[in-house]
C-alpha cells in the first residue's frame, strides 16, 4: 500500500541580512533536513503509530504521503500513485485528519459540510446516509449533526470532523494528532472510534500523536522517528523487549520491616508503608524475587514493565 | 443593509467618474481622437472586466490566511483542482448586479457610434474573454507568489492599481509608458484592445497578438503555480 525509499525533505528558510538589496537579489537560505533518507513499507489494513518529538519529521512524512509536500529526493508510492501528482483517483482513497485544522464550515451544521463532501467525493445517496448513520452511532453524536459547528465544544467538533473526513470510506487514513487538546473522555472516545472504524472498514491507518497512550492503545506497529531518521520500526512488544532493561517490583507489606532488610534487596524507589517499589535490571529479576520471598513478609507482589514513555526517551537521547 | 451600502458605494464611484468624463467633454470634443461615446465605452469596458474579475476571483484576497494557517493543506488533499477553492471559490454574487448597468450602458453608447457591426461586437466579446484569461493568469501568479512569499495583499493591490490605469484610452499616455502598458504589462491588451476592436480600429496583427499574449501568460502562471506547490512548506503545522 505504501512504499517509501530514501525519502528526504529539506526545508529552506531565508536568512535575512541587514542589506535589503542583497536580500532581494542574492538571498541566502538556511537548509534544515526534516527527513533524511527514510525508508519503510506499510501494508493493507495496518495501523501504524508514528511517534517522535516536535520537529522529528512525523507530520512532514504524512504530508508527503498525502501529496501536500513535494519530496526533495527519494521515492514515494502510495496506493500505486505518486502522491504529489494529486490525481483525483488517489485523493478519493485517502483522508487526512489534522487535530489542529478544521474543514467543517463554521456557521453551518456538520450535515451541510457533509453534503458538500458528498458532492466532492461523488458518494451515492444510500452509502452517504448509511455512513453518516454508522459513524455517528460509533461516535455517539447523532444529536450534534444539525447544530451549527460554532456552537460545538472542541471534543464534539473533533467527532464531527472525523465523520467529515471519513465519509468517503477512505482506504488510507492519516491521523495527525487527532486527540490534541481534548479531555481524557474525548480522547478515549476518539481512540475507541479509530479502533472500531478500522475493524469495520478495514482501512490502513497511520497515526501520529504526542500522547503515547494513543499509540499504545491503537497501534501494533510503531515507527519511532527523530531528527528525520527512523530509530525504530517494529512491534510495540519488540520495542519493550529490545530496549527495556529494567522491571519494577512492587510489594504491599504485611507488616512493617526495617529499612536494613529492605536495603538488602536494593535501594527502593518508593518506600511508603505499606508499599515498596524496586527498580531492578531484568537479568537480576529472579534472584531479587527469591530474596524478597525469603526476607520480606508481603501480601501482594507485582512485576511491572518499564513504561513505554521511558523507553522512547532512551531512544531519543 | 451592508450589501446595500456596498452596492451604493460602487454606484457612487462609477457615477462620479462618469461625471468627470462628462465635464471633460464639456471643454473639448475629442480626447486623443476619441469622441465622448468612445471614451465612455473604454471606461465601461474597464468596469465590466474589473467587475467580472472581482466576481470570479474574490477568494484570492483570502489566500494569505489559508497559507499562513496551513488550511491550504486540507484543500490540497481534496479530489478537485485547488483553483476551485483558492481561485474561484469565493464568487461574489453581489457584484453580479453591477454587471447589468455596465452591459446595458455599453449597448446604449455603442448604439450611437457609427460603423459598429455584429462582427465587431463578436470581436469585442472575444477580446473581453481574452482579457479575463489575462486577469486569470495575473491572479494565478498572485496565488503562486502567495505561496512563495506569503505575500498576497500587496501583489493584488499592485495588480488593481495597474489595471485601473486602463480606465481611459492608452493613447493618453506618453511613450514609452504606452508600450510598456501594452506589451510588458498587458493592461492595454486587457482594457484597450476590446473597445478598439469594437470601433474597428484594431489591426489583425494586434488582434492575434492579444491571444498569444494571454496564452503565454496563462502558461507562465501555471508554471509558477507548479513551482510554488513544489516549494510549499505547509506552515502552521
Amino acid at each position: 500500500m505504501i512504499t517509501v525509499k530514501n525519502l528526504t525533505k529539506i526545508y529552506q528558510t531565508p536568512i535575512r541580512s541587514k542589506n535589503m538589496i542583497k536580500d532581494l537579489f542574492f538571498r541566502q537560505y538556511k537548509q534544515s533536513t526534516a527527513l533524511n533518507k527514510v525508508s519503510f513499507e506499510i501494508g493493507d489494513n495496518e495501523l501504524v503509530g508514528f511517534i517522535g518529538p516536535n520537529g522529528a519529521g512525523k507530520t512532514t512524512t504524512l504530508k508527503i504521503l498525502a501529496g501536500v509536500l513535494y519530496p526533495t529526493s527519494g521515492q514515494v508510492n502510495v496506493l500505486g500513485f505518486s502522491p504529489f501528482e494529486k490525481k483525483a483517483e488517489f485523493l478519493k482513497q485517502i483522508a487526512f485528519v489534522m487535530g489542529q485544522r478544521n474543514q467543517l464550515i463554521w456557521d453551518l451544521s456538520p450535515t451541510d459540510s457533509y453534503l458538500l463532501n458528498k458532492e466532492i467525493y461523488e458518494i451515492d445517496d444510500d452509502i452517504f446516509k448509511k455512513t453518516i448513520r454508522d459513524l455517528s452511532e460509533l461516535l455517539r453524536c447523532e444529536q450534534l449533526l444539525d447544530k451549527p459547528v460554532k456552537t460545538l465544544s472542541l471534543g464534539e467538533r473533533m467527532k464531527m470532523e472525523l465523520i467529515a473526513a471519513l465519509l468517503h470510506r477512505p482506504r488510507l487514513i492519516f491521523f495527525d494528532e487527532p486527540t490534541i487538546g481534548l479531555d481524557i473522555f474525548s480522547q478515549e472516545a476518539i481512540r475507541d472510534f479509530i479502533r472500531k472504524f478500522q475493524t469495520q472498514f478495514g482501512s490502513s491507518i497511520i497515526l501520529t500523536s504526542h500522547y503515547l497512550e494513543d499509540v499504545k492503545r491503537l497501534a501494533k506497529r510503531l515507527i519511532v522517528i527523530n531528527k528525520g531518521k527512523i530509530l525504530y520500526d517494529g512491534t510495540l512488544k519488540t520495542i519493550m523487549e529490545k530496549y527495556s532493561k529494567v522491571k519494577f517490583i512492587s510489594v504491599v507489606l504485611e507488616k512493617n520491616v526495617s529499612n536494613n532488610l529492605i536495603n538488602q534487596i536494593g535501594k527502593p524507589i518508593v518506600n511508603l508503608y505499606p508499599k515498596i517499589v524496586w527498580k531492578v535490571e531484568k537479568k537480576h529479576l529472579p534472584e531479587k524475587i527469591t530474596l524478597i520471598n525469603r526476607l520480606i513478609p508481603y501480601s501482594d507482589l507485582t512485576v511491572e514493565e518499564e513504561r513505554i514513555e521511558e523507553i522512547i526517551k532512551v531512544l531519543f537521547s | 443593509m451592508g450589501p446595500l451600502f456596498f452596492l451604493f458605494g460602487k454606484l457612487i464611484r462609477f457615477v462620479l467618474m462618469f461625471f468627470l468624463i462628462f465635464i471633460i467633454f464639456g471643454k473639448t470634443r475629442l480626447i486623443k481622437g476619441y469622441a465622448f461615446n468612445q471614451v465612455v465605452i473604454f471606461y465601461l469596458t474597464f468596469n465590466l472586466i474589473d467587475t467580472i474579475t472581482q466576481i470570479l476571483f474574490r477568494e484570492v484576497y483570502r489566500f494569505r490566511y489559508l497559507v499562513l494557517t496551513g488550511a491550504l493543506d486540507l484543500i490540497l488533499t481534496k479530489p478537485y483542482h485547488p483553483f476551485l477553492k483558492v481561485l474561484v471559490g469565493g464568487i461574489d454574487f453581489l457584484d453580479i448586479i453591477m454587471l447589468i448597468p455596465y452591459v446595458g450602458l455599453i449597448f446604449f453608447f455603442a448604439h450611437n457610434i457609427p460603423g459598429i457591426t455584429f462582427f465587431s461586437i463578436f470581436n469585442f466579446s472575444l477580446l473581453i474573454f481574452n482579457s479575463l484569461l489575462i486577469a486569470t493568469a495575473f491572479h494565478i501568479i498572485v496565488l503562486a507568489l502567495g505561496i512563495l512569499t506569503t505575500e498576497v495583499d500587496h501583489a493584488i493591490m499592485i495588480y488593481r492599481d495597474m489595471t485601473s490605469l486602463g480606465r481611459f484610452p492608452m493613447a493618453i499616455y506618453q511613450e514609452p509608458v504606452r508600450s510598456i502598458f501594452t506589451f510588458v504589462i498587458p493592461i492595454g491588451i486587457m482594457m484597450f484592445f476590446p473597445p478598439q476592436a469594437l470601433f474597428n480600429l484594431l489591426s489583425f496583427t494586434l488582434y492575434l497578438l492579444s491571444f498569444l499574449v494571454s496564452l503565454f501568460l496563462i502558461f507562465i502562471a501555471l508554471w509558477m503555480w507548479g513551482v510554488a506547490l513544489k516549494k510549499y512548506q505547509s506552515w502552521g503545522g
